[in-house]
């Protein structure tokens, strides 16, 4: 009996998803479901979980190419809004010890310009969505991301990054925030990262009440 | 300690007095006027300065009246600084100038953001919450970290309130429009797609606001429905991102549009599933008024001397991240 019995322990109750330890093959997984959010309505929630789902799944496994660190996808399942992929060790880059954070965001800095660099903006850069094992970084959750090439959105991904930074890692912020940049910039050149960090600011600038007058 | 607080910064005009005594707040009186612009149209700044000059002596009186205090009796007095608009602000500043100079009482410029946010906390008992600031003014997601309300998420472009504003008066109502929409919303169940778009924990509305004139001529009444229903997703997205993100165990919910039933039963949903104590504030405190400002106050003055006059200015933008906490 108990070797049918598949063992199926919740992580974490995302935002967006239920992150569930199991077993895939023999395997040492992680199990992701976008469950059916009951507040949000039907037709819309069945959109945006069967587009996320899908868009992960393909993306996830799409940027290996470009030499990026993310978890083998197994199985998917976008009837269900499944996916089964590699569980990976290490820690979350947000529980590190702050000197290690800062440290860590010029790798961060490095992988996003890399997504950059091939027109992937990745939607959803924070410190929880990084691991870190010994000395490799590995990236997660793409369900937000997209195609695109425009430098408004490859900003809003730093923005976010910055934001992050600003209200979890207060003390660090600006060590971390520099670190990241000077990663960044090695990948994606200075021009280009000049032109991004000034777009950052024309968004900060839309922000409400954001020194207009 | 008793502190008239004077509220101006958009459509209401509000004295208020609280006294407070230790660390407790109680209301003795808030009286409010409230500008109406004619039907489909919005807030004009020069108007709505005009009422507030026209009806501020008439509220303060009824305010001190109801509270049995004469102006003699207060302890301070404090106004909303900003954010808002510049002719409104400067109204309720130079009524608590008047009265601070002449009767030399103490004054306290105050965050008009953080007074939503302080009264909403005092009257629900909230201790360290995430809070939902939603209103014309602000959509921002907070929480409470070193000193400073830090902001976890906002609004790229325009607000809630302004979003269920201008498509009711695009269908020819006064605003504030809010109540109207989610009427005309209850009376439907017909979905139509709509854009739908949360950047990392920020939110965006206006494609959707463009989109939903769009649908109004096929049917107000499920425009409204899905209107609402895309809109308030986004922002239970949103929350539910920082919730998870800072593993705050209440939520807070304040500001105008946290009125509107289907968003708290979508935001008390969300707490539910987090195991998270959910508050809203109470609806008559939930929207512009002077208690908010007095009790922001209050608790300044238990740490802080008054402002110099010559220091009293109004300042329109001024974002509640960038207020030190001192209490």
């Amino acid at each position: 009996m108990e070797i049918f019995a598949i063992l199926l322990k919740l992580v974490k109750k995302g935002a967006e998803a239920d992150i569930y330890l199991t077993t895939w093959n023999g395997k040492k997984s992680i199990l992701k479901i976008r469950k059916r959010k009951e507040y949000r309505n039907e037709i819309l929630d069945n959109r945006i979980r069967t587009l996320r789902t899908v868009r992960e799944a393909t993306m996830i496994s799409e940027v290996k190419q470009f030499g990026i660190s993310t978890p083998l996808v197994y199985f998917v399942d976008s009837k269900k809004f499944e996916i089964y992929m590699q569980f990976v060790e290490g820690r979350l880059v947000r529980d590190l010890p702050s000197n290690m954070i800062i440290k860590t965001c010029e790798k961060i800095g490095k992988m996003v310009g890399t997504l950059h660099n091939n027109s992937i903006m990745h939607g959803d850069l924070t410190t929880s969505n990084f691991i870190l094992l010994r000395n490799k970084l590995v990236i997660l959750d793409f369900g937000l991301s997209q195609k695109t090439e425009r430098i408004e959105d490859h900003a809003i991904d730093l923005r976010l990054f910055k934001e992050v930074l600003n209200s979890a890692h207060v003390e660090i912020v600006n060590k971390a925030w520099l670190s990241f940049l000077r990663g960044y910039g090695k990948i994606v050149g200075s021009q280009r990262r000049e032109r991004v960090i000034s777009q950052v600011s024309v968004i900060e600038k839309r922000g409400r009440y954001a020194n207009v007058v | 300690m008793l502190c008239l607080g004077i509220e101006s910064t958009a459509h209401t005009f509000s004295c208020a007095v609280i006294e407070k005594k230790g660390t407790n707040g109680k209301i003795l009186s808030d009286v409010r006027k409230i500008y109406k612009p004619s039907e489909g149209e919005g807030i004009h700044p020069r108007e709505a300065s005009r009422h507030h000059a026209e009806n501020s002596p008439q509220v303060l009186s009824e305010c001190l009246e109801k509270a049995c205090v004469k102006i003699s009796d207060l302890d301070m007095v404090s106004y909303a600084a900003g954010p808002g608009l510049g002719p409104c602000l400067r109204i309720g500043a130079v009524v608590a100038r008047s009265l601070a100079s002449y009767y030399n009482i103490p004054i306290y410029p105050v965050n008009h953001a953080l007074g939503h946010i302080e009264l909403g906390k005092m009257l629900t008992g909230a201790r360290d919450p995430l809070v939902l600031l939603v209103s014309g003014g602000h959509t921002m997601i907070l929480a409470f970290l070193g000193k400073k309300w830090r902001v976890f998420g906002e609004t790229l472009d325009i607000t809630l309130g302004q979003l269920l504003d201008q498509i009711g008066r695009h269908a020819g109502f006064a605003s504030p429009c809010g109540s109207k929409i989610e009427e005309l919303a209850s009376r439907s169940s017909k979905y139509e797609p709509l854009p739908y778009v949360v950047k990392g924990n920020d939110v965006s509305f206006s494609g959707l606001f463009s989109a939903t004139k769009r649908i109004m001529p096929k049917g107000l009444e499920s425009a409204c429905f899905s209107l609402q229903e895309t809109a308030f997703s986004m922002m239970g997205e949103a929350v539910e991102r920082a919730l998870s993100f800072t593993g705050k165990k209440e939520f807070l919910i304040v500001g105008g549009v946290a009125a509107n039933k289907r968003l708290s039963e979508i935001l008390q949903s969300i707490c539910k599933r987090h195991n998270c104590k959910f508050f809203v504030s109470p609806k008559e405190y939930a929207g512009d008024c002077g208690s908010q400002i007095s009790w922001v106050g209050l608790l300044e003055s238990s740490k802080k001397a008054g402002a110099k006059l010559e220091n009293t200015f109004v300042r329109q933008s001024w974002r509640i991240d960038s207020v030190e906490i001192l209490y």
